[in-house]
This record gives C-alpha cells, structure tokens and sequence, in this order.
C-alpha cells in the first residue's frame, strides 16, 4: 500500500468486491478483519481495496484498539450523485436547443 | 437517488429527419458540440467544447460508436475528464427513435452509471449505520 491509490468514483464501484464491501457496509460498521471473511481473499487484498475506497471518500476508517473499523461515507456517493445530475442538466439544455431548432424548421415550411 | 439519466422528447418531424441531427456533424454542432462523428460501428470521436471558467470538465469528451440502428437507435460510450484530469468518468449515451403518427419521439439513455445500481439502493440504510457506530464506540469506551 505505498502507492496513492486515486481512482474516481466509477472505477472505485466498477469493481464487484468493492460493490460487496459497500453492501456490507452498509448494514453496519466492519472491522477488516470481519469484512475479509466474507471473501475469498488475502487480508492485504482487502485492506488494498478498503484504501481504494476510503481515498474517494465512500468510508471512513476508525481506530479502536487493535482494530480498524471502517465506516460507509457520504462523500463518494454524493459525487456520484453530482456527475448524475450535471449531465441531466446538460441534457435538457441540449434538447432544448435541438427542439428550438427543429420547430424554427416547422415554422420556415 | 437517481441512478441513471432518461429523457423523452417529442419532435414533429419524422424519424429520419431527427436522425439527420443525431449524426451530421454539422447538424450535431448546431445544438451539441463540435464533433467528428461518423455513424460507423467501432468509429473513434470526440465532442469538443470550450468550458466555462469555473468548469470542472475539460472540453472534451471522447466517444466510440457502439450501435447504429439508421432511424431507430444510436449508442455511443461517452467518457471525460474533470478536475483537471483528477476524475474520469466512463458512460454510455444511448438514443432511441420511436416513430409517431404525427412525429418522433426520442429516448436519450445516459447511464453506464447503471453500475452504481446495487450500490444505491443499499445507501439509505446510513443514518442508522453511522448510528450503530457510535454505539459501539461508546459501549466499547465504557469498558
């Protein structure tokens, strides 16, 4: 884990593990350790994965004594919701302006 | 929350008509963007645009033809950057022509943010998660 790991929020939730992990997570608060038992995989792959997802802010990582207790987190989600909701935007402005158009060519016949 | 982008829009013209201002580059540009689009499978282009000064996109997105159905269907993934090259987004824009007695109606499907889907639909649960939380920090702090 000594690289920065700065994938965006689609590449962090186009992953199936990492989808499951926030799934999980969001029934409750896991340690790692807990969360890796649901899979068939190294404790380092998942803590590799939970690095991935607590750098695009979808968890938070709480230490309370020898474990590590990650927590879902709204950031991620929230830029999700915002990149969602720019493009719908932009959408209608587009059509808008097609639809203008096309009834300019209604009027012109 | 919303999971994908779904827009109908309905057009007095006839489908063939609406196709024209789907895939003529110079009919494109008139309401979209700049763009060297040719409507073959598997054809590499890009919209360009000049950002607004306080934009997080880049001016340009870069597209592959995925479908071409003439006068029926049209899909292209759609895929920028924002933030200076710190945040990608990869998406599909789909478009549907639905032939009406007195025009066209037209789909527009942007998603590819379908794969958000599972991930959504468990994100109310999180007042109560965080909730739990903070019970077990306390139960664990009273100890």
């Amino acid at each position: 884990m000594t690289t920065k790991q700065t994938l965006d929020v689609f590449q962090v939730i186009a992953d199936p593990s990492r989808r499951q992990m926030l799934q999980l997570l969001s029934n409750e608060s896991m340690t790692i350790n807990s969360l890796a038992d649901n899979f068939d995989m190294s404790r380092p792959a998942v803590s590799k994965h939970i690095k991935i997802m607590y750098n695009a802010g979808f968890i938070s990582i709480t230490d309370i004594g020898r474990e590590r207790y990650c927590t879902l987190k709204q950031d991620g989600f929230n830029e999700l919701q915002d990149f969602i909701n720019y493009f719908d935007k932009f959408w209608t402005s587009k059509l808008k302006k097609l639809e203008a158009i096309l009834n300019s060519k209604i009027k012109e016949k | 929350m919303q999971k994908e982008i779904t827009q109908t829009w309905f057009f007095r013209q006839s489908p063939p008509e609406v196709w024209e201002y789907l895939t003529k580059p110079e009919l494109i540009e008139q309401w979209l963007m700049k763009s060297d689009f040719k409507p073959i499978v598997g054809h590499k282009f890009r919209f360009t645009f000049t950002p607004k000064a306080d934009s997080k996109y880049d001016g340009e997105v870069r597209c592959e033809v995925l479908e071409v159905t003439p006068y029926t269907k049209l899909s292209y993934s759609w895929n920028g950057t924002a933030d200076k090259g710190d945040r990608t987004f990869n998406s599909t824009v789909v478009w549907t022509l639905i032939p009406k007695e007195s025009g066209t109606e037209l789909r527009l499907q942007h998603n590819g943010f379908a794969v958000l889907e599972d991930v959504l639909n468990h994100s109310s649960g999180w007042n109560s998660c965080v909730k739990r939380f903070e019970e077990l920090i306390n139960a664990i702090t009273v100890k």
